[in-house]
């Protein structure tokens, strides 16, 4: 079974990224700047939304990840195309 | 800003078989002139971050392609 590929898969997966893109950034600047308090705040709370989009984006379109680290419905969503890298 | 773009004048041999480039370019990178970030710099938002490909405005290289429009 095909995703549905609607405006809001796209926007979801993009903001997913988004996010993503500033936690990556965030992480290396503190790994130099560990006391940063606010560069740390900003970093958790990006953690949080992170967390949403990423539950929203798998209630809706199935896992994101596979080995454990998201769940799936029945039958098993793991399979159903379109992988990250086709989108 | 410091300009990203440089130039030098490469040495041109007489018996050079082809046509020489008389000027070479080659781009530096932003963070080199950055030797430990300061704290609260201004950020992008999201969205230009990942499009940009960094979260701060001062780290960010057009890569310009020289000779190309």
């Amino acid at each position: 079974m095909a995703k549905e590929l609607n405006e809001a898969f796209y926007q979801q997966l993009q903001e997913l990224q988004e996010v993503d893109f500033v936690l990556v950034e965030l992480n290396l600047y503190l790994d130099t700047h560990p006391n940063d308090m606010q560069a740390l705040q900003q970093y958790n709370q990006l953690v949080q939304q992170r967390w949403q989009l990423a539950q929203e984006y798998e209630n809706n379109y199935g896992p994101l990840m596979h080995f454990g680290h998201s769940y799936s419905r029945h039958p098993w969503q793991w399979k159903d195309a379109p992988w990250p890298w086709q989108v | 800003m410091i300009d990203q773009v440089r130039y030098y004048y490469p040495y041109v041999s007489p018996f050079d078989p082809c046509p020489p480039m008389r000027v070479k370019s080659y781009v530096v990178p932003p963070n080199l002139f950055v030797s430990y970030q300061p704290v609260n710099l201004p950020q992008n938002t999201p969205r230009e971050a990942l499009k940009l490909g960094t979260l701060w405005p001062i780290f960010y290289s057009p890569y310009p392609i020289p000779g190309s429009p």
